[in-house]
């Protein structure tokens, strides 16, 4: 496990190394990101409810249900498993998109105060990884969703600290997330900084983020649309002062761990007593946070389990029926020769996105649109959602543990080269991954459409 | 698309105005039919894919080119929306400035709601229509009720152009999981309510 220390004097924020501490912040949020959505992409979101019904069916009557009442109760259980599938997606997809505006909210928080964001090659390069700085340290995966899964999802956004086995008497970095950004907090509120306000920063108001959209929102039993986060529960924020880096941080903690008071483990465990079984929205529209988003999925989990096992049919698994089958932490590396083109290719279309992002810090006014717009919400939206969903179709015998898995997104930073423009070694790593898999040949004239952005 | 060629020219704008090219022969007199993004939202007569409808807002399809999410539009207002996109963005269906700046598929079925702003859970296509007539208004021009009243339902298009698919992944619009009539909530839309 990489473990990277940026401080020079453990567990203080200064002026003098403000700027690292804020770079530490981007790249905690920037480590969320493979992990929420390698996850996310390993839930089918809509899965064949028939095929799953007739399954239940089948296995009720042969605990002795009869066949009327047997197909009464898999139409039943189908539904709430089609419900849990598309909800855990929508809330894992609420979480990753809310990663996404802290890390912009952290850089534009560091363009403020001490330089130009580094965004380009920092996702975690080894597997399993471990959030820069937190203790104590525990292994992150990018795994296919399951209870272990969504535990290390708690963790990463404990409000709390989490237990630790050793005692220690030395000063520790930050216990949670959320305590690493008061430091930070501290150090802001009780300087006098100075702003950089000439420098461009990613604002509010331009359409660069929305907090929902088609999938963050999940159908439920009679199939009305829910929403997964609540449409005034932050956005992008313009860092020119002391007041707007604070609400900023506020932002980030409060989407993140909730406000002081929000439920947390308990013992160690999830209280899923605490955890209400109708959706937040029907109350007074307050945004749940990240861990009790990710305690809700966590819980109902639990629950569906125990249905099943207390009907009988426990033996498989519930993700069996919606949860694909992918292996740990894979690596492109790991992948047969005629697929890694294509997984090349899904990962430069992935590092690219933190190219134009931190583009965006160089470039303002219709420029810095152009790039985001044409250019990071084409990528995301369009063209890597659409490989993450077609790469999944492969499947690949893996040489460690000789089982067949689909193929997954890895999520790996590639490694452009220097020596020409990021953009045409896309292209080329598309030409390679066409030539491969044809399926893909229709994204062709949407990456041809991106912005040449340099490193 | 087969293999594709990087080209350093073709982002976004720079350098020099290339040389003024020859006009050549006379161009067809025959006007383009203004590109629109659904059915009943054509400003003129003749003016839907078929060419045959007799009045606007009777068109049954949109001119504009089908694509299946943001980002994708050919040019200025030949944008859907309701899937992606600010809340601003999301009130202006078939509205949007510019090249992919469009928030949506076109074209819209009916089933599609915004998932943000004002007219969130509500029908995008009513809002389409809505933002067709007020520019109807604004320009004195008469216009004619469209074939369906709340937009071409999705089992339509699909009948109609063999396939249709508006991205996203959190399923069907038009789905139940035995638990309710999709012709309930699709109800529901068109009466101008929240899905």
């Amino acid at each position: 496990m990489i473990r990277t220390n940026f401080f020079s004097k453990e567990g203080e924020v200064t002026p003098a190394n403000l700027g690292e501490a804020i770079q530490q912040a981007i790249e905690i949020e920037i480590a969320t990101i493979p992990v929420y959505l390698y996850t996310y992409y390993s839930i089918n979101r809509v899965p064949d409810q028939d095929a799953i019904s007739g399954s239940l069916s089948q296995a009720l009557v042969q605990k002795g249900v009869p066949l009327a009442q047997a197909n009464a109760t898999a139409l039943e259980l189908s539904a709430e498993l089609m419900v849990y599938a598309n909800k855990a997606g929508a809330l894992i997809m609420s979480v990753a998109i809310e990663e996404m505006l802290h890390m912009a909210l952290s850089s534009n928080l560091k363009q403020a105060l001490a330089g130009l964001p580094e965004l380009i090659g920092k996702s975690p390069s080894k597997w399993p990884a471990c959030l820069p700085g937190h203790e104590p340290e525990f292994p992150i995966n990018r795994d296919k969703l399951s209870l272990d899964q969504l535990m290390t999802f708690l963790k990463i956004e404990s409000p709390d600290p989490l237990p630790d086995k050793k005692l220690l008497k030395a000063p520790i970095p930050y216990k949670t997330i959320g305590l690493f950004y008061q430091m930070i907090k501290d150090c802001i509120a009780n300087n006098d900084l100075r702003y950089n306000t000439h420098s461009p920063q990613l604002l509010p108001g331009k359409g660069y983020y929305a907090q929902n959209n088609v999938d963050t929102l999940y159908y439920d039993k009679k199939h009305k649309p829910h929403f997964t986060n609540a449409a005034d529960s932050g956005d992008l924020l313009y860092v020119q002062d002391r007041e707007s880096a604070l609400h900023a941080i506020t932002c980030i903690v409060d989407q993140g761990e909730g406000l002081p008071g929000a439920p947390g483990f308990k013992d160690g465990k999830v209280d899923c007593s605490k955890i209400i079984p109708d959706d937040y929205d029907d109350f007074d529209k307050k945004e749940l946070s990240h861990f009790e988003k990710f305690a809700r999925i966590y819980c109902s989990y639990e629950q569906l389990t125990k249905k099943f096992n207390a009907l009988g049919i426990g033996a498989i698994d519930i993700s069996n029926y919606f949860v694909v089958n992918v292996a740990k932490n894979p690596l492109t590396a790991h992948y047969p020769a005629e697929i890694r083109p294509v997984s090349d290719f899904l990962n430069g279309v992935y590092t690219y996105l933190f190219v134009m992002v931190e583009n965006c810090y160089k470039q303002s006014g219709n420029t810095q649109y152009e790039i985001f717009m044409f250019g990071v919400h084409k990528s995301m939206i369009f063209i890597l959602n659409s490989v993450c969903g077609d790469i999944m179709k492969l499947t690949y015998k893996n040489s460690e543990d000789g089982k067949t898995y689909n193929v997954a997104p890895t999520f790996e930073d590639y490694p452009f080269g220097l020596i020409s423009s990021p953009k045409s070694q896309l292209i080329d790593l598309y030409n390679a991954a066409v030539a491969v898999y044809p399926t893909i040949s229709y994204l062709g004239q949407r990456v041809q459409d991106l912005p040449d952005v340099p490193l | 698309m087969a293999n594709i060629n990087y080209n350093p020219n073709l982002s976004l704008c720079g350098g020099s105005a290339p040389a003024p090219s020859a006009p050549g022969a006379q161009a067809s007199l025959t006007p383009a039919p203004e590109l629109h993004v659904c059915m009943g939202l054509n400003a003129c007569k003749g003016h839907d894919r078929t060419g045959t409808n007799n009045c606007a807002g009777t068109g049954s399809c949109a001119t504009a080119e089908q694509h299946n999410c943001q980002t994708l539009n050919n040019c200025r207002g030949q944008g859907g929306c309701g899937l992606y996109g600010d809340a601003e963005q999301q009130m202006r269906p078939g509205d949007n400035e510019c090249a992919w700046q469009g928030s949506c598929a076109v074209p819209i079925q009916a089933e599609r709601f915004s998932t943000l702003g004002e007219n969130a859970g509500k029908s995008v296509w009513l809002q389409a229509r809505k933002l067709f007539e007020e520019r109807m208004m604004r320009a004195k021009r008469n216009f004619g009720e469209a074939p369906f009243k709340c937009g071409p339902p999705q089992n339509w298009l699909i009948s109609v152009l063999g396939s249709y698919d508006s991205c996203g992944n959190s399923g069907d619009k038009r789905c139940s999981f035995g638990f309710n009539d999709p012709e309930d909530n699709a109800k529901l839309l068109c009466e101008g309510k929240k899905e």
